[in-house]
């Protein structure tokens, strides 16, 4: 046996284990009778058949005509060891709710940083980069307002690119900084601060 | 005949308030923009735009949502036409003829062409549209949870079955759809399924977060993976009105592309992508010189154009009649609906006529708007296409979140977001199309409803999905839909169809 076709391999497993986790949560909640369904009935049927399906294609990635590499992600071990790492010391590290502030600023780059190396272990620059940018965005912009979060994201999305130039970077954050301000908090009235909530 | 001019005149009246027109101009300005450049679809924009309708009133919502779907259809095939990309899914076989047709020169009247066809199938599809709506909204009202069941069932099935790629991921992307969709609280007994004991999780997953994942960062990052390459035909395009010779020559191409679209579009799963392919294949079967197809024949762009036109129109009979998407982007005007108190089904047209006419009157005003912007205009969009892509990602990436964060003044819908992002990234590289999973999320609760509904009825007899007529003649319909797609020689020509276009 050979698998031919690595991205069935692949997704066979993905659906085997989204149906499998389904079905396991599922086992929490009251099942019910078919006249009176409880809250796991139609989940635990559907993680049944998911799970049917994944084993199809699963089963289809050793006989597949359509050569595929196992390898359709790239994988970088050295990075999942470094997150896993700083994983368990931030696991070990939480502040209790009283902590001083370097305490649980700390700890929370500890956990940051264990899940962006985890993200970064695998797929293209482009997707980590750009997702924890992401990420960031959301979490800077009521600390530190629309223009300074703004500014953030297209730094860190326009690295995750092909060309970074560093000019034509800070116009585009500028500009669409001024923009969204006159667009979103102006115009359609979000409610969001402009500037870093300890200045206002 | 004169309640429909009754209505069309309710109709008009709300579509050509001061409101209304600006909001409609808004849609389909919005909608070329993002049809003109590669790179960003319908999905992603009206995801985008979701939050910001929480302030509009529905029908300007509605209205302005439905213009970027068609308004896209129109900007696809200008750069299908100049660059050979297709700015959007649906212009992909107009790439074929209406970049040699450039190539050769006559850019114009490709464009011209283009133009005229969508406009003849908008107007045509609206038609349609109000023509068909009433009679199958009425015989919908009657339909009980077993009859709503079943009708999901096909859907869905239907959806799978138009899909391209592997029949068996796309059910098990259905599948996966339906359980995500199932996360946060059961209506029926408060238990708060699958949310890990995270709060925000118990309101269920975000449709936006998923949708704008799945479909708008995944494909940003798709993009980012490839090199850029992007050559423009911007020589310049002069002559746009096409000769006579060339709408004598594609005249009959225009209706038989805009009859297919519209037919294509009612079905579930179907919708303007589906149609331009189908129209492309037909004209090409039954030309008398299908030689010259895929080198600058105008029958290659007029049908295809036409036909996804139409078929994004209407795309919209199964949602303002039954309540179900038969596309993402259905999915998407669900979602919207019901941010605004809105519960999809037969009984939006009985209920809120100003809303359902309004909407439709809207599509034809929107089509004359695209029409008068997109030929005169022409220019200002091929400068669009000049601005690289390193600019636009950045500046669509800041809305996307920005649209994200609103929903809820929240990091964790960003963070949602982001999460799948990454899914949507494993989906495609996995070769696993995530359309049918955003139906299946949208329909999954709605589908627990009425099976529990439909069975406490019968008091757990699940043959009643097998006594009504109604109820059995769909599940037979769905039946026979996956059959003949298991059938060798139909995958084969599914295959094809999909391939060689």
């Amino acid at each position: 046996m050979k698998i031919t076709n690595g991205k069935d391999f692949w997704a066979g497993l993905m659906f085997i284990a989204f149906g499998g986790g389904f079905m396991y949560i599922s086992g929490n909640y009251a099942m019910g009778t078919a006249v009176r369904m409880g809250p796991a009935y139609f989940p635990t049927v559907l993680g049944g058949m998911l799970m049917a399906l994944g084993a199809m294609v699963l089963f289809r990635a050793f006989v597949s005509k359509l050569p595929n590499p196992l390898a359709v992600f790239p994988f970088r071990g050295w990075l999942v060891v470094g997150g896993l790492a700083l994983g368990v010391m931030a696991y070990y590290t939480q502040p209790p709710r009283d902590a001083v502030i370097v305490w649980q600023v700390g700890h929370m780059f500890l956990a940051g940083g264990a899940i962006g190396l985890l993200f970064a272990a695998f797929g293209p620059r482009p997707l980590w980069v750009i997702l924890f940018s992401v990420v960031v965005f959301g979490y800077l912009l009521k600390p530190l307002g629309l223009v300074l979060a703004t500014g953030a994201l297209i730094f860190g999305s326009a690295w995750g690119g092909h060309e970074f130039k560093w000019k034509e970077v800070t116009i585009l954050s500028v500009a669409l900084a001024i923009f969204s301000v006159i667009a979103f908090v102006r115009g359609l009235g979000l409610p969001m601060n402009v500037w870093p909530s300890f200045w206002e | 005949m004169e309640g429909l001019i009754h209505n069309l005149a309710i109709g008009f009246g709300v579509a050509l308030s001061l409101q209304n027109l600006f909001y409609c101009f808004i849609g389909v300005i919005l909608g070329t923009l993002i049809g003109v450049l590669p790179g960003i679809g319908p999905v992603a924009t009206i995801a985008m735009l979701l939050p910001v309708t929480f302030t509009l009133s529905p029908i300007s919502a509605l209205i302005m949502l439905a213009g970027i779907y068609y308004g896209a259809q129109y900007g696809g095939s200008t750069t299908a036409i100049l660059v050979n990309l297709p700015g959007e899914s649906s212009s992909v076989v107009t790439c074929l003829d209406g970049y040699q047709m450039a190539r050769q020169g006559r850019a114009g009247p490709a464009l011209g062409i283009a133009a005229i066809g969508s406009f003849f199938a908008g107007c045509v599809s609206t038609v349609i549209i109000a023509l068909f709506a009433p009679p199958l909204a009425e015989v919908a009202l009657k339909f009980g949870p077993a009859e709503y069941f079943s009708l999901m069932c096909l859907g869905l099935i239907a959806a799978v079955v138009l899909a391209h790629g592997s029949l068996v991921k796309a059910i098990a992307m259905v599948i996966l759809g339906l359980l995500l969709g199932l996360v946060g609280t059961d209506v029926n007994s408060g238990v708060a399924r699958f949310s890990f004991g995270v709060s925000e999780l118990s309101d269920g997953i975000g449709f936006v977060s998923v949708a704008m994942g799945v479909f708008g960062f995944a494909e940003i990052i798709g993009n980012l993976e490839q090199k850029e390459e992007r050559e423009i035909f911007v020589k310049k395009v002069t002559g746009l009105l096409p000769t006579l010779q060339d709408l004598k020559d594609s005249a009959p191409s225009i209706l038989r592309g805009t009859a297919l679209g519209s037919f294509l579009g009612i079905l579930p799963g179907g919708g303007a992508l589906l149609a331009s392919f189908a129209a492309y294949t037909l004209e090409k079967k039954i030309s008398k010189n299908s030689a010259n197809f895929g080198k600058g024949a105008i029958q290659g762009v007029a049908a295809p154009e036409s036909a996804n036109n139409a078929g994004a129109q209407t795309s919209f009979i199964p949602l303002l009649t039954l309540g179900i998407p038969s596309n993402p982007v259905m999915a998407l005007m669900i979602g919207a609906m019901m941010i605004q108190g809105i519960a999809p089904g037969p009984q939006v047209m009985t209920e809120r006529p100003q809303l359902f006419w309004g909407m439709i009157a809207s599509m034809w005003v929107g089509n004359l708007m695209l029409v008068i912007l997109n030929l005169p205009l022409i220019g200002m969009w091929i400068k669009l296409l000049t601005v690289p892509y390193r600019i636009l990602y950045p500046a669509i990436l800041l809305f996307c979140c920005i649209g994200v964060y609103s929903i809820s003044n929240s990091p964790f819908d960003v963070m949602q977001t982001a999460v799948f992002g990454v899914v949507g990234y494993i989906f495609v590289k996995l070769e696993c199309e995530p359309a049918p999973l955003i139906l299946g999320f949208i329909l999954g609760p709605l589908m627990e409803e009425n099976l529990r509904r439909a069975m406490l009825l019968s008091r757990g007899d699940p043959t009643v999905f097998f006594q009504r007529p109604i109820s059995l003649t769909m599940l037979l319909i769905a039946g026979f839909l996956l059959l003949i797609t298991l059938a060798p020689a139909i995958r084969k020509k599914r295959e094809e169809a999909f391939v060689e276009a």
